[in-house]
């Protein structure tokens, strides 16, 4: 993918030796979720905002989003050039698709680091991945 | 209204494709990629590296679990996203339906949860 410019809220990353960027893709379990009441709800979104707060201190964020509930999302597949929306995400599984940080790393090591810290690495898992611009 | 469009195909597609096929498809995403950012629909985008990369992390009982590869295996992985700006869910679907993915694989659609 070429891509002419970053736009992530207007922040160029820090740039350190060698920074290697990951995707920490964080997976929740929705009917572990379901059980939280308010006051779990109110200490989850403190506890990510110190993370946040956190990997700006130390340079290595380039963006995080939350997503909307699977329920809200559709998938698009184009077939002999015509477009066919279905509702749903696109790979069902227990466990879905919540949100993402781009964070910098130095190496893996260090991304596994801050990915072990976010709160949903508790409740479901967080898949790291290299970025494919790395190196 | 901010969306992310998640591109699913196989990678083993990609990694049959010989050197001018993918250069060819790096061309489209590349005229893909200007066209919404002259739109301005384009808020960033990334290609991931491949999942055989991937490491997955979860704490049971206050200790952390590594797993080599992805989170979910799936017969089409996820191998980068574009993040948008789009009027509603049908504009945001529109542009999705113009990335060279959708021909190979799929694009999910996500809107953002916005936070604070």
């Amino acid at each position: 993918m070429m891509l002419p410019i970053r736009l992530y809220g207007g922040r160029v990353p820090v740039i350190k030796e060698n920074p290697m960027q990951y995707m920490l893709l964080i997976y929740l379990n929705g009917a572990e979720l379901a059980e939280l009441d308010k006051a779990d709800h109110a200490k989850l979104h403190q506890e990510y905002t110190a993370f946040t707060d956190s990997l700006k201190k130390n340079g290595q964020y380039m963006a995080n989003n939350g997503l909307a509930p699977a329920a809200k999302a559709k998938s698009v597949r184009v077939k002999n050039g015509k477009a066919v929306t279905t509702d749903g995400p696109f790979v069902e599984t227990r466990e879905l698709l919540a949100g993402y940080y781009l964070v910098e790393a130095k190496d893996m090591d260090e991304a596994l680091g801050l990915a072990e810290r976010i709160p949903g690495a508790r409740h479901g898992g967080v898949e790291v991945r290299p970025l494919w611009s790395n190196g | 209204m901010q969306y992310l469009l998640l591109i699913y195909t196989q990678e083993s597609d990609y990694a049959a494709m010989d050197k001018k096929a993918a250069e060819a498809l790096s061309q489209e995403y590349g005229v893909f990629t200007q066209g919404i950012v002259k739109s301005g629909h384009f808020k960033g985008g990334e290609r991931l590296r491949p999942t055989n990369t991937a490491t997955t992390v979860r704490v049971k009982n206050g200790k952390a679990v590594t797993t080599d590869g992805p989170f979910a295996e799936t017969r089409e992985q996820l191998g980068g996203f574009y993040m948008i700006e789009a009027k509603d869910l049908d504009e945001a679907n529109g542009i999705a339906a113009r990335i060279p993915g959708a021909r190979h694989g799929s694009i999910e659609v996500r809107p953002i949860w916005p936070m604070n």
